[in-house]
């Protein structure tokens, strides 16, 4: 917790005081018929509300780690604390009930159907059957399906990303405080893994669950993460808030590992609403009279179509490209790698020109508003 | 959510296509699904009217009379299926549990073991152990059950541990992961998913039963090989041809039968 607590000011939402939900102390798992711990003397706290990916090559433990803080795995020593509890020792089956588990595909049960299958838990748990088909139907709107047309079909109906979105549903069935992730998104397209991602997070803000997350991609430890913790054989090499992962490497495992590409990747940490914009000029009266700032023709419904004049270019032979607000740096270098243009027009949800950014400032240095990270 | 409001809209035009199905009625969709059912009873039903249209144009002779009756036949019909009603249900009463037992991670080592010693008992002939087990115990319907029973365990029991073998390991991991006990996950995850697979090998297991309770008869034990045997005795081909074409028609509707229950089983559980 120590070191978010000092960058309190800077991200308002991960604020002081909060405690930590899942704390694993000096735990190790050697197995049976190994001399090799796969996970030796780990000290891992979680704080409320926070994603953490846990990351690193194959053989390397983070599972292991996560299957552990639900005893799936029993540790061979060290204590696992849930809520300020010690749960080492406590009934497995009853503890795993307390927390979400989402494993790759969904592991939807075939044979039940959707709404049996999100039901598992709270079954379990002895809910009477309205409340359970009621807490499926809330589900099922939340991420994303009908209930009346989702709840009876089998998963063998629904695609694979539907299916994802019914693992996370049954996850969260039973309101656990706690959430653990294995690879959800692995074996799903770059397009709707994309798509998942984006929509997981936007659960997560209205669910903010504290969340193990393990995967082996980068990109989505960067993009999910509110914390991420870099594992090599059985050890915690670094554990920390992506920016500082990807520049600030702790030691050479962790450098290979976040590998060539962290400039690159680090863009997508930066939103485009958090930084200062050169302005941008749409009124055409304004048209001749400001040198400095660039000029664009809008169509009727105050989208930006081209350019009428840039300060130093030539505007007539410029493409005009937007990237929404909404994204990050990583998209705006994207839009304008893909279109050829040096600078990029940002907009706002309804396609309104909010400013620009230009090649240079990348290079130059990128700044934030102030008051904002 | 941006993409569910495109997603809810093809959804409701799924579901407007379902409606519609559901108008043609589910006996329709059906008879689409499972037409291919029909066949078998048929040419079963198509091979007893020409056998008994056959037989009532020969003269039968009174010994052909008595054997053919109906009393007779019907007895030995119900002789025969209580022998191979009573041994497949031991079969599966005795394989399933076994097959369950050897399937735990504690038993897993007796496996190849016990298979063998199954497979052992499918290759002794059946006729030859049921010679033998009678002399060795007593002429008479108990032990042909016993020994019906044991010439059929291995498929069943085979069929149980590979059923809950090929269970996905994923499914197991999710239901303990949410903290189902072993035993829920077995039962309610586990032993579903592996009964198309077993109904699979009870089917083997009664086909292969019909066929050797005729065998029963050569040890007191009456059955529709009682019939075949009185045929033989009397050099009557008449009574010869009746008795196969009702033993092939029984194992043939038997057979018929219990794929019936095994696609119905297949299209439960998905």
């Amino acid at each position: 917790m120590s070191d978010t607590a000092d960058q309190t000011v800077v991200v308002p939402e991960s604020g002081a005081g909060r405690s930590d939900m899942i704390v694993l102390e000096g735990v190790e798992k050697i197995y049976p018929g190994s001399t090799q711990p796969a996970v030796s003397q780990l000290d891992l706290a979680i704080a409320q509300g926070d994603i953490v990916m846990l990351i690193g090559p194959s053989g390397c433990g983070k599972t292991t780690t996560l299957k552990m803080i639900n005893r799936l795995i029993e540790p061979t020593a060290g204590r696992i604390l849930l809520d300020g509890k010690d749960v080492t020792h406590v009934n497995g089956d009853q503890l795993r009930r307390q927390i979400g588990y989402v494993i790759q595909q969904g592991g939807l049960f075939p044979h039940f159907s959707i709404a049996d299958n999100i039901g598992v838990v709270p079954k379990m748990l002895g809910w009477d059957k309205q409340r359970i088909k009621e807490r499926a139907d809330e589900l099922l709107h939340l991420v994303g399906l009908e209930p009346s047309t989702f709840r009876d079909r089998y998963p063998r109906q629904l695609s694979g990303g539907q299916q994802q979105r019914i693992g996370v549903a049954r996850a969260l069935a039973a309101d656990p405080p706690v959430m653990l992730m294995d690879e959800p998104f692995g074996a799903i397209d770059p397009i709707t893994r994309d798509r998942l991602q984006d929509e997981f997070l936007e659960i997560q803000r209205t669910v903010g669950k504290t969340i193990a997350f393990v995967t082996h991609d980068l990109q989505e430890a960067v993009k999910l993460g509110d914390k991420i913790a870099v594992f090599a054989t059985g050890r915690l090499e670094q554990y920390a808030d992506p920016d500082t992962i990807l520049t600030r490497p702790a030691n050479d495992f962790v450098s290979d590992f976040v590998g060539g590409g962290a400039a690159v990747r680090r863009l997508s940490l930066v939103e485009l609403a958090h930084l200062e914009l050169h302005p941008i000029e749409t009124d055409e009266k304004a048209a001749d009279s400001r040198n400095g700032v660039a000029v664009a023709e809008v169509d009727g419904s105050g989208k930006p179509v081209s350019w009428r004049h840039l300060p130093g270019a030539d505007a007539a032979g410029t493409p005009l490209v937007t990237v929404p607000i909404s994204g990050s740096v990583y998209d705006a270098v994207d839009v304008m790698l893909d279109g050829s243009a040096s600078l990029v027009a940002v907009v706002d949800d309804e396609g309104r020109a909010q400013g620009v950014l230009h090649w240079n400032d990348l290079v130059g240095g990128l700044r934030t508003r102030k008051g904002d990270a | 959510m941006s993409t569910a409001t495109s997603e809810t809209v093809d959804t409701q035009a799924e579901a407007a296509v379902e409606e519609e199905e559901k108008k043609q009625g589910t006996f329709a969709r059906l008879w689409f699904q499972h037409y291919d059912l029909v066949i078998l009873p048929m040419i079963v039903i198509l091979l007893l009217l020409f056998l008994f249209l056959y037989v009532g144009t020969r003269d039968l002779d009174t010994i052909e009379v008595r054997v053919l009756a109906f009393d007779n036949v019907q007895g030995l019909l119900a002789q025969h299926l209580y022998l191979v009603l009573i041994s497949t249900i031991l079969v599966l009463v005795i394989a399933v549990p076994v097959g369950i037992l050897l399937s735990r991670r504690s038993a897993r080592r007796l496996q190849g073991p016990v298979l063998a010693i199954g497979g052992f008992g499918q290759a002794l002939p059946p006729f030859g152990v049921l010679l033998l087990m009678a002399f060795a115990f007593s002429f008479g319907p108990t032990t042909a059950i016993v020994g019906l029973t044991l010439a059929a365990l291995l498929p069943v029991l085979r069929n149980t541990v590979i059923g809950l073998q090929q269970v996905d390991q994923s499914l197991i991991e999710a239901a303990r992961g949410m903290g189902m006990t072993s035993r829920a996950t077995l039962f309610r995850v586990e032993v579903p998913l592996a009964v198309p697979v077993i109904v699979a090998g009870l089917r083997v297991a009664l086909v292969l039963n019909v066929g050797t309770a005729t065998l029963a008869s050569y040890i007191g034990a009456g059955g529709l090989g009682e019939l075949v045997q009185q045929a033989l005795r009397l050099n009557r081909i008449n009574v010869l041809l009746v008795a196969g074409g009702i033993i092939a028609a029984l194992a043939l509707l038997i057979d018929w039968l219990a794929g019936v229950a095994e696609r119905i089983v297949v299209t439960r559980s998905g």
